[in-house]
């Protein structure tokens, strides 16, 4: 454990750091973070005892730090400082075999076996070990900077201060690096104090955070740390979003530059390209959405949105790839381009454009009702994927946060429901008044002009938009196909 | 595969450690051979069997071949060559030990005794002791060897200080500087010293100034000899630190070793090495630059080796420089460092241009 004591520092006269007080536990993977010049280098020189405090005092295992010998230190604790500057032919490993002195007692320092044995273990741990022989002053600076690690670790420390151990590592070597130092952490026992640059890296391996800023402890403590965003914003004096990782449960930190912000749509006005293939409606610049589509799920941003039809008996093993394909065809960016796909005929489709309670929408719907079904009955579900009949599609020229994204899918959601309620629409299968058909698609996409709202429920002006400019799109589509069928 | 490559890794190893072997025999027989070479060339000329007889007499108390030496010839050889031998023995081997202690301390390759100021220093100090023909009472002969390693070592410590003030850190290029900076000055302050003397021996000292183990007896070897032990003590006792210091001060500090102190002994021992040198044989430039330069260059930079072949090497070196400069134009003599600048700059220099184009 280290406690960390009213600590007052620096480098000649002036004190850099402010009154810092924290404890480390035993075997934590602890991050400082915070800008260039917050102190954090001044922080672990003060904390390995390399600079001497000019007020409070750093404890390691309850002891005074100062009261530890030389290598009494040495072998508790290993550190991975920012300058990599060998002088002389050192190979490899005469580098890495520097790491065991504190553990070679008395005058003549004898090389044991054990010594070897662990120092082949850690170059083997650290990838070095095929370049053992070579000089350290021939690598590159990832390369040293994984020899200077090994060094550490042959040290077996229990407790390893890194001051930014991934400058000069690529994005493999920087995962790799992280990662078995948290299996060292795990394993071993091991406390880790880095000083990280990476915000996002030190989400994915470290358990403390504290930041600093201009020498004074700012906040310390778990994720939520990192989640803090006013916190983030004061310290870096820059805007810093957090969002979820997509497979794990960690934040990662996103930058919004000031002077990037999207540009305004002149128009609130959409190019829409119809033919009997697909519908495409495309905006001069991405709007943010959030949709079930089945390419470009998920929230994102795209400009184009595109509907495709298929046929009824469409082989349905790889929709998205399928997608994929037509829109290469069709010579539609990619990455740009969000995809639904039907089966109901593109010509049944409704277009809705107006302004509803202050709110411009503009709501595109396909509709078939031949799968319609009542969520609440409880007749087998479709296993398979199948081709939509109602894709609702609705572009608003507002500003909506994540959770008031969800809020417009449910009000939209609301909307379809009562028309089809409307229409007497039923469930085949049980006779019950249908919610929907069985694989209905959404797409909520805004500009993100303006104010933002958090909410767009059925009670605010923007839920109201969305569900009446839904209902009536519903409405006339599925009455177009009612249409056709009849006639 | 896997096997292969561990055999060949073996083999490498194997081989590394038969080449340091093989440097300490090759050191061990170069200091033999020019010690030999050094007792027996000269401007008079004596059988060996006679130079091995007077030796022999001299250690084992009696002659191995029956050799029936004149009177004169024992004195030539036991009260001239002999020291004058040891002498350059000691004084290459001390030089070379302090360049290879002061360039792993300061990691700079560049470092030796004449470089960053010490050997001016020590010289101003002798000189002032030969010119004002000091002795401090309780010191007698050995004022000189003293007051020569105290003035090295304040010198040494002026030349950090110019260089801590003008950078923040003991930078490479700038320890050099000021090492020159301050060498020229006191080498400006010697010259006016014997300028403005009238005194005939001024011409004498100059001349030793240069470097010069001739004219010396069993008395300087004894000036030497405790300095060399305990300096060589205090060197090879932090032979294994010096490795530490490769990674600069603060991370060999994080490795347990005792940076503050460490230095300190190695400084003091280094100096001790180089004042008691230039006590006894003027400025003997090169040596402490070329000779650890070049014992890394075969067995690599680990001070456990690089220490003490340097020593050996460095003494061999000097014997055989020696050798040269009294019988080049004998029966004149030349100062030995002339000699050893002679040799040792262009090598200097072939060294630093294999080293820039090994780097690429």
């Amino acid at each position: 454990m280290i406690e960390v004591k009213n600590l007052s520092g620096g480098y000649q006269k002036e004190d850099i750091l402010q009154d810092i007080s924290l404890t480390i536990e035993e075997g934590e993977f602890f991050a400082l973070i915070g800008p260039n010049g917050s102190g954090k280098t001044t922080l672990l020189r003060l904390m390995t005892g390399a600079l001497e405090p000019s007020h409070g005092s750093v404890y390691v295992s309850g002891k005074p730090i100062q009261s530890y010998s030389f290598r009494k230190k040495a072998e508790i604790m290993a550190v991975l400082a920012q300058s990599s500057h060998v002088e002389f032919d050192f190979s490899v490993e005469e580098i890495v075999m520097l790491g065991r002195y504190p553990h070679q007692k008395g005058l003549i320092k004898h090389i044991s076996s054990r010594d070897k044995e662990v120092v082949s273990k850690v170059m083997k741990q650290t990838e070095v070990y095929h370049y053992r022989n070579k000089p350290f002053k021939w690598l590159s600076g990832g390369e040293k900077q994984r020899v200077l690690l090994a060094k550490a670790l042959a040290q077996e420390p229990s407790i390893l201060f890194l001051d930014e151990p991934t400058n000069h590592l690529d994005v493999k070597h920087t995962v790799d690096m992280l990662q078995h130092l948290k299996e060292h952490q795990k394993k071993n026992k091991m406390t880790i104090i880095a000083i990280l640059h990476d915000l996002n890296t030190a989400a994915l391996f470290a358990d403390k955070f504290a930041a600093l800023h201009q020498g004074r402890l700012m906040k310390k403590g778990d994720l939520s740390v990192l989640k803090n965003e006013t916190l983030l914003q004061k310290v870096y004096e820059v805007d810093i979003k957090h969002h979820s990782h997509p497979t794990l449960a960690k934040p990662q930190m996103l930058v919004a530059p000031e002077k990037m912000e999207h540009p305004k749509l002149p128009a609130f006005e959409a190019e829409v390209e119809q033919n009997e293939q697909y519908i495409r409606i495309a905006y001069p610049r991405p709007l943010r959405v959030l949709s079930n589509a089945v390419v470009g799920g998920g929230l994102q941003w795209f400009r184009h949105f595109c509907n495709f039809h298929v046929p009824k008996n469409y082989d349905c093993e790889d929709p998205a790839a399928d997608v994929l394909g037509w829109l290469e065809e069709a010579n539609i960016s990619v990455g740009d381009t969000m995809g639904m796909m039907t089966a109901v005929k593109l010509a049944d489709q409704a277009f809705v454009r107006e302004t509803i309670m202050d709110t411009a929408v503009f709501t595109v719907v396909t509709g078939g009702v031949g799968n319609a079904v009542d969520i609440t009955e409880n007749h087998p579900a479709e296993e398979e994927w199948q081709v939509g009949t109602i894709n609702i599609m609705v572009f608003l020229d507002v500003h909506l946060t994540d959770g008031a994204f969800v809020n417009a899918v449910q009000s939209a959601t609301e909307a379809k429901t009562k028309a089809l309620a409307d229409m007497q629409v039923t469930d085949p299968a049980t006779g019950s008044m249908a919610t929907g058909t069985s694989t209905d698609s959404i797409a909520i996409a805004a500009t993100q002009q303006g104010e933002s709202t958090p909410y767009a429920g059925s009670g605010t002006k923007v839920g109201k938009a969305i569900g009446q400019s839904v209902y009536r799109a519903v409405t006339e589509a599925v009455e177009n196909y009612r249409h056709r069928i009849s006639g | 595969m896997m096997e292969l490559k561990d055999l060949e890794n073996s083999f490498i190893r194997k081989f590394s450690v038969n080449k340091t072997v093989w440097m300490y025999l090759f050191s061990v027989c170069f200091v033999l051979s020019t010690a030999l070479l050094g007792l027996f060339v000269s401007s008079v000329s004596f059988p060996l069997t006679a130079v091995l007889d007077v030796i022999a007499e001299k250690i084992l108390g009696s002659e191995l071949f029956g050799y029936e030496a004149a009177e004169n010839i024992d004195v030539i050889i036991w009260e001239i060559r002999v020291p004058r031998v040891i002498l350059a023995l000691f004084v290459g081997a001390s030089l070379s030990i302090a360049g290879a202690s002061f360039q792993g301390l300061l990691r700079n390759p560049l470092a030796d005794p004449y470089t960053i100021g010490v050997s001016s220093g020590a010289a101003l100090g002798a000189v002032a002791v030969l010119y004002f023909q000091l002795s401090i009472a309780f010191l007698g002969s050995y004022t000189l060897p003293v007051v020569a390693i105290l003035s090295g070592f304040i010198t040494m410590m002026i030349v950090f200080i110019i260089t801590r003030l003008s950078s923040r850190d003991l930078n490479i290029e700038t320890i050099i500087l000021a090492g020159i900076i301050i060498s020229a000055f006191i080498g400006a302050i010697i010259s006016l010293v014997i300028a403005l003397s009238d005194r005939e021996d001024m011409r004498q000292i100059l001349y030793w100034l240069m470097g010069n183990i001739g004219m010396r007896g069993w008395n300087h070897v004894q000036l030497i000899i405790p300095f060399f032990i305990v300096g060589v003590i205090l060197l090879v006792s932090r032979a294994h630190d010096l490795n530490a210091y490769a990674l600069g001060e603060e991370a060999a500090g994080h490795l347990g070793v005792k940076v503050h102190a460490g230095k300190v002994l190695i400084l003091i021992g280094a100096s001790l090495l180089t004042g008691a040198s230039v006590a006894v044989s003027g400025s003997i430039g090169f040596v402490g630059l070329v000779i650890p330069h070049f014992v890394r260059l075969i067995i690599g930079p680990d001070h456990k080796h690089v220490l003490p072949l340097s020593m050996l090497t460095g003494g061999g070196f000097l014997v055989l420089a020696d050798l040269i400069s009294r019988s080049i134009i004998a029966p004149k003599e030349l100062p030995i460092g002339v000699i050893t600048a002679l040799i040792g700059a262009p090598i200097f220099a072939v060294l630093l241009v294999r080293e820039r184009m090994k780097k690429g």
